[in-house]
């Protein structure tokens, strides 16, 4: 006849230890795998939104960024992101520049694409449709999800590369042409890859798809 | 080739991030906000700690304590203030730098512009007695640069008598003095004779320092200055045809 042992307090007190380790050990490594577990997306099918036409969906690795586009402060720069939009040209571009919690920067549609990056290039490339002239000359705050097209050193070198801010910036105001805002999945941006000792991303995250509402 | 590709990824990968917005702007590290909402927009900046700029790190300011600044922040600002935003726009000056003795070369001065960073430096320790017209020189400076077009030297040369001369450069003279001439004779100071720019610039300070009644009794008595008046005049009219002396 085979005793039944019972387990002793601190033997139980172990097991429950250990079930509570495993359990904790497994959720953070889902939690650290999957960087877009608590991040809202946003289906624009469910918004109503007041401008339609000037709606663009931005989709990235954590889901839909919803941005409106204000053509009426930059004309030039919202037409010529829309042309770009339209042509699915920003599909599979990275977001070669990205400082954490203060922008990401993407559309460097020469040497960031996904299929043909070059790290000692990104950040110079053209889109083929030539340099437009800044257009900072009307009131813009540049509070975050402000969505600005990005130029060399120098004004009037607009092309393709936009960034999108993650914190307020009340200095970029006249500097950078301001084509739109965020208005749904700031968070989202948030959590594009980042690093800590550069702006210049290594294997960085990359547009899936930038299209208008309709 | 791909090891020089691979050296300059390294240096990208490891550059220290500078997430810092006003040095992505105008170049300028250890700087901070002082105050941005102003009638005309102009951005002012203090240097949290020493700052050195140049190829050669030959240009250098220090911080500065905060009852000083707050105090030669009012003087500024008003002095600035003469400058509607149009204005500041043609000419390209959009933020002000204040810092204290600022230097090139090891040489004191008590600004330093810059047209294409759209920036002044200003020295705020600089000698008082002189610190608001200078002010207005180094604004002439931010335009001289930004319409070179407009300001001909050799024109200018011709307002002085045939036997005088101006040194090679402001700072290869001992011609300084910022104190105007009671009997200017052709110079409003003697730093006005060091160069022909320096020269202009002192001119278009006078202009906007003094009342119009000094400058019309300068214009009245010394025929070489009336001519540099007008032609400064004429010459900001150019740039900005609401702007009023």
């Amino acid at each position: 006849m085979i005793k039944k042992i019972k387990a002793s307090t601190s033997e139980k007190i172990i097991l429950i230890f250990l079930v509570i380790l495993l359990i904790s050990t497994l959720g953070t490594y889902f939690i650290i795998k999957n960087k877009c577990l608590f991040i809202k997306s946003f289906d624009p099918k469910n918004i109503n939104f007041k401008n339609p036409n000037n709606i663009a969906i931005l989709n990235v690795p954590c889901g839909n960024v919803i941005i409106e586009l204000y053509p009426k402060v930059s004309p030039n720069g919202v037409e010529r992101f829309i042309t770009l939009i339209k042509s699915s040209a920003y599909d599979d571009v990275a977001f070669h520049r990205v400082i954490e919690n203060k922008l990401v920067q993407a559309g460097d549609l020469e040497f960031g694409r996904k299929e043909a990056l070059d790290y000692g290039k990104i950040g110079t490339g053209k889109s083929g449709l030539g340099i437009i002239k800044s257009e900072i000359e009307n009131e813009f705050n540049y509070t975050k999800g402000s969505v600005g097209l990005a130029r060399t050193f120098k004004n009037d070198t607009e092309d393709s590369q936009f960034f999108i801010i993650l914190q307020d910036e009340p200095l970029f105001e006249g500097e950078y042409t301001p084509v739109g805002k965020v208005i749904y999945g700031l968070e989202i941006l948030k959590k594009i890859k980042h690093q800590r000792h550069s702006e210049y991303i290594l294997r960085p995250d990359f547009i899936n798809t930038f299209r208008m509402l309709d | 080739m791909n090891l020089f590709k691979a050296i300059l990824l390294l240096i990208i990968f490891i550059t220290p991030l500078k997430a810092n917005t006003i040095y992505n702007l105008i170049k300028i590290p250890n700087l901070e906000i002082y105050e941005i909402n102003t009638k005309n927009k102009l951005k002012y900046f203090y240097a949290t700690s020493l700052f050195r700029l140049g190829v050669q790190k030959n240009i250098v300011c220090l911080n500065s304590n905060k009852k000083d600044l707050e105090k030669k922040y009012k003087t500024i600002y008003k002095t600035l203030s003469r400058y509607s935003y149009d204005y500041l726009k043609k000419i390209n000056l959009k933020y002000i730098v204040l810092c204290e003795n600022l230097s090139i070369s090891g040489i004191n001065t008590a600004g330093i512009p810059d047209n294409i960073m759209k920036t002044l430096i200003l020295d705020i320790k600089f000698n008082e007695d002189y610190f608001e017209r200078v002010i207005h020189h180094e604004v002439f400076h931010i335009i001289n640069g930004q319409h070179k077009e407009l300001f001909d030297e050799n024109e200018w040369i011709e307002f002085n008598n045939s036997e005088f001369k101006y040194a090679k450069c402001s700072t290869c003279t001992k011609k300084l003095g910022l104190e105007t001439y009671k009997k200017t004779n052709g110079f409003f100071t003697e730093y006005s004779k060091s160069t022909a720019s320096e020269d202009m610039a002192e001119v278009y300070s006078h202009i906007i320092f003094l009342n119009k009644k000094k400058i019309d009794k300068i214009r009245n008595s010394d025929p070489i200055l009336n001519n540099k008046i007008s032609y400064i005049e004429n010459k900001i009219k150019k740039i900005d045809n609401s702007f009023t002396f």
